[in-house]
């Protein structure tokens, strides 16, 4: 059902006063086991969760935050005028799905079986892929690519001479990275012109970020014995050059202010080396581009955005959460990679 | 040693050369037992100041590497580190092969191949495998050094039950039954002298 995007904004605003707030997530971080974290969790607008007959709990309790978040998405891409959602759902679908192809070629890679792999998958269906368990049945990694053709990832085909000769997925992973990219920019072209710089601003941000952490791997002795351009198929502020510098240089400190104030900040725990933070980084980067889109244009697109990546953000933290609390790990220690979408 | 032991010792010369020749053997090994005893004495406590290094250092890395697994677990999600983790085929392999200090064999492991871990991970992860990796080494080696030091302390028993057996009971024992033949033989010898003594009176009292 598709409704004005005025009406849909507001509603999406009571939307945004739903998720959870920094008082309520901490209180989930201070829980002393998964079984307290479920309780308090019944207390929110998450209600209560079955993971009853779960093998593994975090990873149960991470499938039911993915579906979670995933209703959300869908009930915003139902009820938003068209080209919006069309775009929502390319976004989100196009990236689970590039998600779900890397877990079924690392699955053929490393022998799991069929079963496991599609244990292994996002929980949604195919986007735009026949069907992920013909993938995941596929006898190599070489046949699940090539069951990629007439698809819009059958780029990644070529990319099979290079998984050959070098014995590693990763040039599979980095063409599906860039059929995401292009997909994603060809799809923001639907979108009205003003509501277009969010999203490049995420996904350019986030794209360098990843190409930054990807030459860092080089730096540290990984040689994977491929040339800058097939490694980086696409860049964006952080350019080629940069990326061959962060690799060669004796002086990463230099390298990284003169990336700017903003990549700066964002890649600063490389120095204590809790590289994780980085992520954590990028997330509160995302926080605050969709928050200042939200504030520029509080009745538009940038609201819409805005709640999705709180959503996910949100998501990230609850799988982190659960993971650390059947872990038991201290709240203090959960808590530095938590972003809160919410202040209380 | 008993008196009902003693019933078996033949009181004669030749036995008590045999009792001599075999606790002045038994005396020698005793040495070499004390020596070996204080060789791996010395081996235990090096190995024990040796162990007592590296696990501190273990605990410390392995704090690190449990903090960086956390974290990847935590950036990446469980699901996402299982699948990662997964796509790294070559696996840790180790050969056992055997050692020796003073006569006493352990374990000595020797990595034949090590993981490839940084190709296809995500930094966060590739860096907690790194660490873990670390910890495995450090893990072998400390086993290596454990197997090591409970060997020598086992040995270290068992010499030192010996050489307290031959000083406090095997060779009192033989000295005993050496002082028993001797004073026996002694008696015997007096024993003669008196009898030969009195043979010779009574000849001579004929003789008169």
């Amino acid at each position: 059902m598709k409704l004005d995007l005025t009406y849909v904004v507001i509603r999406t605003h009571a939307r945004i006063a739903n998720l959870l707030n920094h008082q309520q997530t901490q209180r989930l971080t201070e829980s002393k086991d998964v079984q307290e974290f479920l309780d308090r969790l019944a207390e929110t607008s998450y209600g209560r969760i079955s993971i009853e007959g779960a093998e593994v709990v975090p990873i149960a309790l991470e499938r039911v935050f993915y579906e979670k978040f995933l209703e959300r998405v869908l009930k915003i891409v139902d009820l938003t005028p068209q080209k919006i959602g069309d775009f929502l759902q390319t976004y989100y679908y196009l990236r689970f799905e590039t998600l779900n192809l890397k877990r079924i070629i690392r699955g053929k890679f490393s022998g799991l079986t069929s079963e496991k792999i599609m244990e292994s998958l996002v929980p949604i269906n195919p986007y735009l892929v026949p069907s992920y368990k013909e993938l995941a049945d596929s006898a190599s990694v070489g046949e699940a690519v090539n069951r990629l053709k007439g698809t819009p990832y059958s780029e990644v085909i070529t990319k099979l001479k290079l998984y050959e000769q070098y014995e590693a997925i990763w040039p599979l992973e980095l063409a599906l990275n860039h059929v995401f990219a292009k997909a994603i920019f060809e799809a923001v072209k639907t979108l009205p012109e003003r509501d277009r710089r969010i999203v490049y601003n995420i996904v350019e941000y986030e794209a360098d970020i990843e190409n930054f952490l990807v030459a860092m791997k080089q730096r540290q002795g990984s040689k994977s014995g491929a040339n800058l351009e097939e490694m980086f198929p696409a860049t964006y502020s952080i350019s080629l050059e940069k990326l061959r510098e962060v690799i060669e240089t004796k002086d990463l400190k230099k390298v990284i202010e003169s990336l700017g104030e903003s990549y700066a900040k964002v890649l600063s725990p490389i120095y204590t080396g809790d590289v994780a933070l980085i992520r954590t980084g990028l997330r509160r980067h995302k926080y605050e581009t969709v928050t200042s889109g939200k504030a520029i244009n509080a009745f538009g697109f940038n609201v819409i955005m805005a709640y999705l990546v709180y959503s996910e953000i949100e998501k990230d933290n609850l799988v982190g959460v659960g993971w650390g609390k059947a872990q038991g790990v201290s709240s203090q220690d959960l808590m530095k990679y938590v972003v809160i979408p919410r202040p209380s | 040693m008993t008196l009902s032991q003693m019933s078996g010792v033949r009181p004669t010369k030749g036995y008590l050369m045999e009792m001599k020749r075999r606790i002045g053997f038994i005396e020698r090994g005793c040495e070499f037992l004390k020596l070996k005893r204080d060789h791996l004495a010395k081996e235990l406590s090096a190995s024990l100041d040796i162990l007592k290094g590296r696990r501190k250092l273990l605990l410390n890395n392995l704090k690190e590497a449990y903090d960086a697994l956390t974290a990847a677990y935590i950036s990446l999600g469980p699901t996402e580190v299982d699948s990662q983790a997964s796509s790294v085929k070559s696996a840790l392999q180790l050969e056992v092969l055997p050692r020796s200090v003073m006569g006493v064999r352990y374990p000595y492991v020797k990595i034949i191949s090590k993981p490839q871990i940084t190709t296809d991970l995500d930094i966060t992860l590739a860096r907690a495998a790194e660490k873990i990796y670390e910890i495995l080494e450090e893990l072998v080696q400390l086993a290596e050094y454990e197997a090591r030091a409970e060997r020598i302390a086992d040995e270290l028993g068992k010499t030192n039950r010996k050489v307290n057996a031959l000083e406090n009971t095997v060779i009192p024992n033989y000295k005993q039954v050496i002082k028993f033949i001797g004073s026996k033989l002694d008696e015997e010898s007096l024993e003669e002298l008196v009898r030969m003594k009195r043979i010779g009176g009574a000849l001579a009292s004929r003789r008169k």
